[in-house]
């Protein structure tokens, strides 16, 4: 069951186009004009129930706006998105029941309030029972650590304790959707860890999961899908462990040597389409292959011909290596970038 | 995946009871008055810039009526306008569009948009909750400057139902103009001369400064066609017994017919405004 369903999403954010200074806005009292940014350039996305889908690009890349159209917040410029099977931005307060939203850089709690008098208003406008309200909190103030922060005040929480007191009210109304912009920004080690733990069990319970994030290691903990976004448009869709053997499967094996090799010739020889370097002063060797071109066996027998191995280490593709690889503009959006598409038709460069 | 099922943690979306809906209406009223509360210093300050205003136009009239009366009013009644007309001014205080204003301009506004709430009437219900606090500190000063210019007349009894009607309006009225003037920042972004102009419009033909009846016909005429007189002149007219009978049910009409008109303005302009959001960052 499609939880959101967008089609073609495309929003332009037209802003003033003033010179600078005095007479330049002057100028443009009589003569307007306007330049038009495309943040988000025709997003068809689908997400089942119970999916979590990590949502990444380079900064600018169409993500926070992609978010607020599904969210309801922004209405699209044109394309169609439903989500609960409701248009959000036309049913914004039957679509706010069923979502949950933290924009990391951003807070739902009132600044002013104990975090316990925000989280008992927010039941209030869900129209929570006693308790239900008792229950979820109960629940969220253990899985999140938030027990001693109830009583604090808003703007007196450090950047981690507001993230999770955010969190606890996002979640209060045990939303079937959750949508999470940047939620560990800043965030240490410890939170952040315990956020995940947090995150891989609301996903284990049913809830659909979309995430933004710059942190690498959330999506591998927490997301099975991958999508990959830049210049506002789908450059990549699948999973995550189909993306990393699309866009990043070179392996490296890493060989320490007894003694100094006199040649690595022979090794690149016998491998074709593999490199080969030299490592730790010599007495090491890193051999980087395709494992559809040679297994590790070929790569090791061909090591052992030429040197002889003292230990070896294989190392795999991180999802890292592909996001690092579409922030350097490695990837490059296809023609037809349905997110349909066999990711082997897309071109990498 | 085609799992149809409904899974535990995706309860069926209810759609609150009439009751519910009213619960969090009035919790944001309630958790409005004690965020105002939370800011007591920083308002209080803005209410002696007001009272010092008001007590200096005490003092103004007082001298010109001093000679007796003019254009029919003479002192006790010109108090009593006066600080009827401060009250009803210290309702929808520059707290509620500082406020929506600022959390346009910074975006904060798209947390608004995610809770399941309607967004005008949120904004009305928080109005009405610093409403509570704001006509409370109003009538202490009024009480405390009455007793200082030597008392004020009760209410006019025969024009006392409309006035009841009257006062109940100020608060929803004035909230439809500072509601409308917040939402301009969505266009201009920008909110001190929106807020000026607003504050100058309403000092000018809501009669809190001069009573309307001491304008030129034609400035009468325009001023009893605009929302503002129902702000502090119709109010206090009725309260000093100026507007009586059929005149006084009038311009309690326009008043309502105002409050309503605005509250619908404030509506269309606010699916204007939406659609006008940009949200930059988170």
């Amino acid at each position: 069951m499609a939880r959101i369903e967008a089609d073609d999403l495309r929003k332009v954010f037209r802003s003033p186009d003033k010179r600078p200074g005095l007479a330049g806005s002057l100028r443009h009292l009589v003569e307007r004009r306007y330049s038009e940014k495309v943040a988000v350039d025709g997003i068809s996305l689908r997400v089942d129930e119970g999916e979590a889908v990590a949502y990444v690009g380079p900064n600018g890349a169409g993500k926070s706006t992609t978010i607020k159209l599904l969210t309801g917040i922004l209405v699209p410029t044109s394309g169609e998105v439903r989500v609960n099977g409701i248009v959000p931005h036309r049913n914004r307060v039957e679509n706010a029941r069923g979502i949950g939203v933290v924009f990391g850089q951003r807070t739902s709690l009132w600044w002013d309030l104990a975090v316990r008098d925000s989280l008992e208003l927010l039941r209030d406008m869900h129209g929570l029972s006693t308790a239900e309200y008792w229950a979820n909190l109960d629940r969220l103030v253990e899985m999140l650590g938030i027990g001693d922060l109830l009583s604090s005040t808003a703007r007196r929480l450090s950047l981690g304790q507001r993230m999770r007191a955010d969190l606890a009210a996002a979640l209060l109304h045990d939303p079937p959707i959750v949508y999470l912009d940047e939620p560990t920004i800043g965030l240490d080690i410890e939170v952040k860890d315990r956020l995940r733990a947090f995150l891989r069990q609301i996903v284990a319970e049913g809830t659909t999961l979309v995430l933004t994030t710059h942190d690498l290691g959330e999506i591998e903990d927490v997301c099975s899908r991958l999508v990959i976004i830049d210049h506002g448009r789908i450059v990549h869709d699948g999973g995550l462990r189909q993306v990393i053997e699309t866009y990043a499967r070179e392996r490296v094996m890493h060989v320490d040597l007894a003694a100094r090799p006199v040649s690595l010739a022979g090794i690149a020889t016998r491998l074709a389409g593999a490199t080969v370097i030299e490592e730790r002063d010599g007495l090491g060797v890193a051999v980087t292959f395709d494992p559809l071109a040679h297994t590790a066996g070929d790569v090791l027998t061909a090591i052992q011909a030429e040197l002889q191995v003292v230990d070896l280490r294989i190392k795999e593709p991180a999802i890292e290596d592909v996001v690092r690889r579409v922030y350097a503009g490695q990837l490059i959006p296809g023609p037809d970038d349905s997110p349909d598409d066999s990711p082997d038709d897309s071109p990498v460069r | 995946m085609t799992a149809a099922v409904t899974l535990p943690s995706a309860p069926p979306r209810r759609t609150p009871t009439v009751r519910q809906t009213l619960r969090a209406y009035r919790a944001m009223g309630r958790a409005a008055f004690r965020s105002l509360v939370a800011y007591q210093t920083s308002f209080l300050f803005g209410l002696l810039a007001t009272t010092l205003a008001a007590v200096a136009m005490l003092y103004l009239w007082r001298s010109v009526l001093a000679a007796g009366r003019v254009n029919g009013f003479d002192w006790p009644a010109m108090k009593a306008y006066l600080l009827v007309a401060f009250v009803a001014g210290s309702l929808v205080s520059s707290y509620v569009d500082y406020r929506m204003a600022g959390r346009i301009q910074q975006g904060d506004v798209a947390m608004d948009l995610v809770r399941p709430v309607d967004y005008q009437r949120s904004r009305l219900a928080e109005a009405l909750g610093f409403g509570g606090y704001e006509l409370g500190t109003g009538l202490v000063v009024a009480a405390a400057a009455a007793a200082l210019f030597g008392g004020v007349p009760a209410p006019a009894h025969r024009s006392l139902g409309a006035f009841a009607v009257s006062a109940v309006l100020v608060l929803p009225l004035r909230f439809g103009i500072v509601y409308i003037s917040a939402l301009v920042v969505f266009w201009t972004r920008n909110y001190v001369g929106v807020q000026s102009a607003r504050i100058a419009l309403i000092t000018l033909f809501s009669g809190s400064l001069v009573p309307l009846s001491f304008f030129p016909g034609w400035l009468q005429g325009l001023a009893a066609a605009l929302p503002f007189a129902g702000m502090a002149s119709t109010p206090a007219l009725l309260y000093i017994g100026r507007l009586t009978g059929a005149d006084a049910w009038r311009d309690v009409g326009v008043q309502a017919a105002w409050t309503v008109g605005l509250w619908w303005l404030g509506r269309a302009m606010w699916r204007g405004a939406s659609r006008q959001l940009t949200v930059h960052g988170g």
